[in-house]
């Protein structure tokens, strides 16, 4: 009897422990349905790693000395800018005080849209909730809205340190030509506005480009054009799909660049899985590489939850991170009736950074809200991406 | 004139799976005077499926993951039939058009869940063969695709004009009343339609990743767009019509691409529909008589 009753007055304990254990909400989002499913799969498995391993440490620090533990949650876009926007208004309806994502730049531009532009502008109705972006990558979105953060790699810094390299290590190269993928926000972006400009930049002499669509089957015309061109090096802004057929048409038509370049969200998996044969030698700057100690145990982690690591989840892993700090900074309460001045106090500390601790080492935060994330080069190699170059 | 050329004979080569895949719709719509919007997807699901063999035995041969594809594909077929015709009242026109517009997503989703939307890298024959006249050349691969096509083809105009199964296919899809009078199984023969379809669309799905080298589920949307189109510009129920509209949307589109860009291709493509649509709304060989 007495036994039973002891046991009852642990349980009733236990009970109240768990009552009163606070906790902190972020929120993620992303595609999971869709093409690329498989973004927000390794977003939310990073995610859920690192909130495991903050957790582990005790949680996060409020403002009253306390511990919160925080909670993960993940809501699908389905890389649709309508669904994105009806989720963000979701999660900003809960007791979520940032979220984190989106996967796709279309997503992403118009989301910010709906922002408030400036904060404390009080003619500016628009929604007053922190996002911390970790795979749109398209560049300079975060100045749309003072409440838009990102974490992704920087690509004008990336290739232009990728063409200065290219430029020093093979001297004799004078050409390039590119193949774009024309109808995606990233891709196309960065075809015109980032690698064109860099490889002129370089003094290389950019002689045109072959255009496809994200869905096409046929890349014999393009090639076509690729080959006549003859250009030294090809440079390839296209995501693995379409990147794949485009490459396995060059083979066919015996166009063999002396070097190979591709898009930064083709340093994945997915390349690796569609067409590793026909990408051999392709090199990629990349914000991501297991080579650090951090960058392994962060790359085990997420592997638990069924994620792989790539620039992407990382990215996610890192705002984890970087959030605990920024609540911790800013002593949120915690509290869920003051969930807005929470928001605003992360808001306010994500602006305030200037540098952020990353996989790789220091993050520089820009004035934009953007990152100046530490890359390497990576190349194809076998069944992997190894680093070949790094340039930091 | 060599680029113009060559952009023609590399269209019309790939263009025997668009001309597969409007066979597809065709047929269906030639005995059920209904459109399976589910065609393509299931056709792409099918050439997924033909992957799983590869998964069974490593280093199975490129043919044998065709023929796997090809099963699928009737099964597949046989499925979205139950799925969204047997079932489904077919008096109302829309039933059957959004419930194959929902099997269309079913497939895609399930495609994408089973491999997390990453591109799938695919077998095929001849890949590394290029004919070359000059300076003008001719993919090895994409001869056995348009082979294939032709040979498939083939096989289904001789079902349909040699066989009891075909009279009967004929039949229900000039007087399904009179067939049902004659002691046909209506039912039955609107079954085996779809399972004949599907092993179509199998092997279409299958050549199209074979011809591309690589499988995703976002193919599934831009395929079914243009089977349609080739359906329309060959006449609603002509497989003659579907398989010269595949041929010709395919040379089309890549002579649009060589001189217009890809940006404006579709575009043209389009605009070709719309040609037909106002000047010869029956497509090329309009069907001469349908369902009463």
């Amino acid at each position: 009897m007495k036994k039973l009753a002891l046991a009852v007055a642990l349980a009733f304990a236990a009970g109240g422990a768990l009552a009163q254990e606070k906790t902190v909400r972020i929120s993620g989002f992303g595609a999971k349905t869709g093409p690329v499913r498989s973004f927000g799969i390794n977003s939310e498995a990073a995610m859920q790693a690192a909130a495991d391993v903050i957790n582990k440490g005790g949680g996060v620090k409020l403002a009253d000395g306390s511990k919160a533990k925080i909670v993960v949650d993940f809501y699908d876009d389905a890389c649709n800018a309508e669904q994105g926007i009806s989720v963000i208004r979701r999660i900003a309806g809960t007791d979520a005080l940032v979220a984190i994502g989106p996967t796709c730049s279309n997503v992403a531009e118009p989301l910010f849209g709906i922002l408030q532009k400036k904060v404390d502008d009080k003619t500016d109705t628009g929604l007053q909730f922190p996002v911390f972006t970790d795979v749109a990558i398209k560049v300079g979105l975060a100045k749309i809205s003072e409440w838009a953060f990102r974490n992704v790699p920087n690509e004008m810094t990336m290739y232009s340190s990728l063409f200065y390299w290219l430029r020093q290590k093979y001297p004799d190269l004078k050409t390039v030509w590119g193949g774009v993928e024309e109808d995606f926000a990233h891709s196309r972006a960065t075809w015109h506005v980032v690698m064109k400009d860099r490889a002129n930049a370089n003094n290389f002499q950019v002689l045109g480009e072959s255009k496809w669509l994200l869905a096409d089957t046929n890349f014999a015309t393009q090639v076509r054009e690729m080959k006549k061109a003859n250009a030294d090096i090809i440079a390839i802004s296209a995501h693995p799909f379409s990147m794949c057929g485009a490459l396995k048409e060059m083979q066919r038509q015996g166009v063999k660049p002396k070097v190979l370049v591709g898009l930064t969200s083709s340093s994945s998996l997915e390349t690796l899985q569609g067409c590793a044969k026909q990408a051999q030698g392709m090199i990629i700057p990349t914000s991501f590489a297991p080579v650090t100690k951090e960058a392994k145990f962060a790359a085990e982690q997420t592997a638990k939850y069924k994620g792989a690591a790539d620039l992407h989840s990382m990215a996610a892993w890192e705002n984890m991170f970087i959030l605990k700090q920024v609540m911790e900074s800013e002593k949120i309460s915690g509290d869920k009736s003051q969930v807005q001045a929470d928001r605003r106090k992360i808001r306010d500390g994500l602006a305030k950074l200037k540098v952020t601790k990353g996989l790789l080492g220091d993050t520089k935060r820009t004035d934009d809200r953007e990152a100046d994330k530490p890359y390497l080069f990576v190349q194809a190699k076998g069944s992997e991406w190894v680093v070949l170059h790094n340039p930091l | 004139m060599l680029d113009f050329v060559q952009a023609v004979s590399d269209g019309v080569l790939f263009g025997a799976t668009y001309a597969l895949i409007g066979i597809g719709f065709t047929l269906v719509f030639g005995v059920m005077h209904k459109i399976n919007m589910a065609y393509a997807a299931a056709s792409i699901g099918a050439a997924y499926a033909g992957l799983l063999l590869l998964q069974v035995m490593a280093g199975a041969p490129p043919w044998a993951v065709f023929a796997c594809a090809f099963l699928a594909g009737g099964l597949l077929g046989w499925l979205v039939y139950l799925a969204c015709f047997h079932f489904i009242p077919l008096s109302h026109p829309l039933a059957t058009l959004m419930s194959t517009v929902g099997m269309l997503l079913l497939i895609d989703e399930v495609v994408v869940h089973a491999t997390d939307g990453m591109p799938q890298s695919y077998p095929a024959m001849f890949d590394d063969v290029m004919l070359h006249a000059g300076e003008f050349t001719l993919r090895g691969d994409l001869l056995l695709v348009f082979g294939v096509c032709v040979v498939a083809m083939a096989c289904l105009l001789a079902l349909l004009y040699r066989t009891r199964l075909g009279l009967a296919t004929r039949a229900v899809s000039q007087q399904p009343v009179a067939a049902q009078l004659c002691g046909i199984q209506v039912a039955r023969v609107n079954a085996m339609t779809f399972v004949v379809t599907g092993l179509l669309g199998g092997l279409a799905g299958a050549m199209i990743g074979a011809s591309v080298g690589t499988l995703s589920p976002l193919l599934s949307g831009p395929l079914t767009v243009k089977g349609l189109i080739v359906t329309v510009i060959g006449g609603l129920g002509s497989i003659p019509g579907a398989i010269v509209a595949g041929l010709l949307v395919g040379g089309f589109e890549n002579v649009f691409q060589l001189y217009r860009g890809v940006t404006e291709r579709d575009l043209y493509v389009m605009l070709l529909l719309f040609v037909f649509l106002v000047f010869r709304p029956g497509g090329i060989f309009a069907a001469r008589a349908g369902r009463d």
